[in-house]
């Protein structure tokens, strides 16, 4: 018996410890939430009278250079999510930012995936532990927006009287709300069609003349899947669980995602992607599923990589921001296209995916302005050059492709132009902006799920509902607490 | 132990001598010098058990909102809502079998490598060290391992495969598969601290025990029906029911493995809670199958008490 209770107590500590994690994060987040804001008024005006105290408390480091050197340079924080070779690149341009100029330094910190760092950024939002920059992904544009922990960057630019005209039209109508730009657009990529030039020409297709609608891809698909007494050892074509993907196929048709025009009218209440142009995404993949030219290769982005550096599938998907690795890395030659789009439509183009830089509002104007002055700099066309070289991800700002170091990039993998175009042949309207919903990560969720389903058997009419329908929910669900405040 | 209680006993027989003496302050002294000691554990249990799940229970009544604040009164919705939602039973399905898999493996796995590392031989702390390895492994480093031996296209397992003749596995990718390799991976990092414990165990047997058997001419398996398994149930009952309880909390490998897909076919109950609460920010569902859990394994647990404490023997 004595024994049991022992168990028991470590049972509950067990289960306990579970509670305690869920909990942690609701206990720690409901502090800014309720009395966050006034909070913050508080903190900032004693932050201006003492802003060089409240500097030197902010970071050793800093305070042990200013006994060195005298003079302070203010410290600007900023959360990242560029892991790997993308946060080396990034470390790089804050680190040359910091040595142009003495008065400000920029603290670059990587936080995690975007998830995560969201995930941390809520914990702190609105309190004086927040950092004054923070790159959020494209999805979570509409929590940030509500989150009241931030000021929109058009603030700041009526302010200071930036020509925001210069920087891509199409990338900015994503983040602009209500016709004020609520944050900086960074690192912003858009899918591509990647195929298999010498698979295309081993199955007698023209590899400069790739697919584009959904027919043509199946058809290419057909010809591309080579098998041989039922193994098959290259597929036509593969998609990966992700929602971003299905996302563009609805939008290339024109469909908003979901209602009040993608949201952007108001607050989405319904979504839109169960009609027939979501249908025809679901039956274009489940066909060729059935018919055994399409693979699937999981969530994972490395492992649809690998699968098609291996010549395993011969067409999918991709973010821009990987074709130039994409490229260098494949063995054979690699051809980039624009995203497939259902038949006898005019394709609309296409929707950006990436993060963009968000301004907190829990510091004083001096740090706000040292912020804004750095993301000028992050926007100007010889920062973006080397953005855009380095990662693959768009320049923001288009005279960066005028650049000698991006012409030359050009020239030597001319697939690099293709995305740029497509992007730029985007006719804007509310389905190309993208959807501004709070419960995106959950949406895409479920259309993975749906899809996933499909691969096992519900016909593509059942999935989609099931999508439609968790969907719907999670919105619902969300409005209700929304409109409570 | 027994001799507090035996002053216990004494205290209450001179406390009986003298009763009507007594003031509610005298009568309490037991109970405050109890609380006293207790005091410290108390106050730690309430900051880091007792809290949290009271806020668990609280939470599991509102829907919150995007900043995680409890905000609307729900009642019994969250509850309502999963117990009808076909993720959640599918959640559990799999969680259950994902149960049924890893825990009578792990511990018979164990059982036998512990076996073989306690006989005497020349070399066995090498062979010891190495099969108890993967304790040192933390969650996160083992699952890459198993992602990379796992891998669709340039994966170990699957060339080994080929190489014999068998054509590939899906391991990750068919929801049938997918629950089976990560109950693998399980498994395999379970081995390590089940073999430590079980091989302690089986060092604690008296030796003269054995010894008797051989004189009586009883053979190994008949010493290991009789003496050696009886001796370590209370070890193996450990172990079991850790694992149980370790199987029915997995997380780490989902979410590096396969992140509940596909399929939602390792969408394991506690990657469900995981998702609910900070993919969607749903603390309120997220509470409430915490809570739904939490009671499942406390029933299960009690019934294992129940019925496994009777074949235990204690020595």
């Amino acid at each position: 018996m004595k024994k049991m209770i022992y168990t028991i107590i470590l049972l509950v500590l067990m289960v306990g410890m579970l509670v305690a994690c869920g909990n942690e994060e609701e206990a720690a987040s409901e502090t800014p939430g309720t009395s966050g804001e006034e909070n913050t008024d508080n903190n900032s005006e004693e932050n201006t009278a003492n802003n060089a105290e409240n500097n030197t408390d902010s970071n050793e480091k800093n305070a042990n250079e200013s006994e060195a050197s005298g003079s302070e340079p203010q410290t600007i924080e900023f959360w990242h999510g560029m892991g790997g070779g993308l946060g080396e690149t990034l470390d790089e341009l804050v680190e040359q930012y910091n040595a142009s100029q003495d008065d400000v330094e920029i603290v670059a910190e990587f936080q995690g995936s975007y998830e995560e760092l969201l995930t941390k950024f809520r914990s702190v939002g609105g309190t004086t532990d927040a950092p004054a920059l923070v790159q959020v992904f494209e999805v979570g544009t509409k929590y940030m927006i509500e989150s009241g922990y931030t000021t929109p960057v058009q603030e700041w630019i009526d302010k200071d009287g930036y020509d925001v005209s210069q920087l891509e039209e199409n990338i900015l109508s994503y983040y602009t709300v209500d016709g004020d730009l609520h944050s900086m657009p960074f690192n912003s990529s858009t899918p591509a069609l990647f195929y298999n030039k010498d698979a295309f020409e081993e199955a007698g297709l023209d590899p400069e003349n790739p697919p584009r609608t959904f027919s043509e891809i199946e058809e290419a698909a057909e010809l591309l899947t080579v098998s041989e007494g039922g193994e098959t050892s290259q597929y036509g074509f593969s998609m990966l669980g992700h929602g971003w993907f299905f996302e563009q196929m609805i939008s290339t048709q024109g469909q908003d995602f979901v209602n009040e025009a993608n949201g952007r009218d108001g607050n989405a209440t319904e979504a839109e992607f169960g009609g027939e142009e979501g249908l025809k995404v679901f039956e274009w993949i489940n066909s060729m599923h059935k018919a055994g030219s399409y693979e699937y290769y999981g969530q994972n982005w490395d492992d649809i990589r690998a699968a098609f550096q291996a010549g395993q599938v011969a067409m999918y998907m991709d973010s821009s921001a990987g074709t130039k690795d994409t490229i260098a890395n494949a063995p054979f030659d690699v051809g980039v296209a624009f995203v497939p789009h259902a038949d006898d439509i005019d394709p609309q183009g296409v929707i950006i995916g990436g993060a963009s830089i968000w301004m907190a509002n829990g510091i004083t104007e001096e740090e706000q302005a040292a912020a804004w002055e750095f993301m000028k700099h992050l926007q100007t066309a010889e920062v973006q050059a080397d953005w855009h070289v380095n990662t693959g991800y768009f320049a923001i700002n288009p005279a960066a492709y005028d650049e000698a170091i991006v012409t030359e990039e050009h020239e030597e993998f001319p697939e690099l132009r293709v995305p740029i175009e497509q992007l730029q042949e985007t006719v804007p309207s509310s389905a190309t902006q993208g959807a501004l919903i709070a419960v995106f990560p959950e949406a895409r969720q479920q259309v993975v799920s749906a899809f996933e389903a499909m691969y096992q058997g519900m016909s593509p009419e059942e999935a989609l509902n099931q999508a439609i329908e968790a969907t719907n929910h999670a919105i619902e669900t969300y409005n209700r607490t929304a409109t409570e405040e | 132990m027994s001799s507090s209680s035996v002053t216990v006993v004494e205290e209450r027989i001179l406390q009986y001598g003298r009763k009507e003496k007594l003031s509610w302050w005298g009568k309490t002294k037991n109970f405050r010098t109890a609380m006293l000691y207790l005091f410290p554990s108390i106050l730690l249990f309430s900051i880091f058990l007792f809290y949290p799940m009271l806020r668990t229970v609280y939470l599991s009544f509102f829907l919150t909102d995007a900043q995680g604040v409890a905000s609307l009164f729900v009642g019994f919705e969250n509850f309502a809502y999963i117990l009808q939602s076909s993720v959640f039973r599918k959640s559990m399905v799999s969680t259950l079998l994902f149960v049924l898999y890893t825990v009578p493996s792990s511990v018979i796995i164990a059982l036998f490598l512990a076996l073989l590392a306690n006989e005497k031989l020349r070399g066995i702390g090498f062979f010891r060290t190495i099969l108890s390895s993967t304790m040192g492994m933390s969650v996160a480093a083992s699952a890459v391992i198993w992602l990379f031996l796992f891998h669709p296209t340039v994966g170990i397992l699957n060339s080994f495969l080929n190489i014999i003749g068998i054509s590939s596995i899906p391991w990750l990718l068919d929801p049938q598969w997918a629950l089976i390799s990560i109950a693998i991976t399980t498994v395999w990092m379970n081995t390590g601290f089940a073999f430590l414990v079980i091989l302690g165990g089986l060092q604690n047997i008296d030796q003269h025990l054995y010894e008797n058997a051989e004189i009586d001419g009883a053979k190994y398996r008949y010493q290991l029906r009789r003496i050696t398994l009886p001796m370590l149930s209370p070890t193996l009952f450990f172990i079991i029911t850790i694992t149980f309880i370790n199987s029915f909390q997995s997380f780490g490998q989902v979410d590096i493995l396969t992140q509940g897909g596909p399929a939602e076919a390792t969408n394991l109950i506690v990657y469900a809670i995981y998702r609910d609460a900070f993919i969607n920010y749903q603390f309120g569902t997220a509470s409430a199958q915490a809570l739904i859990l939490f009671i499942l394994v406390f029933g299960l647990t009690i019934l294992q008490f129940k019925f496994g404490e009777k074949r235990v023997h204690y020595q």
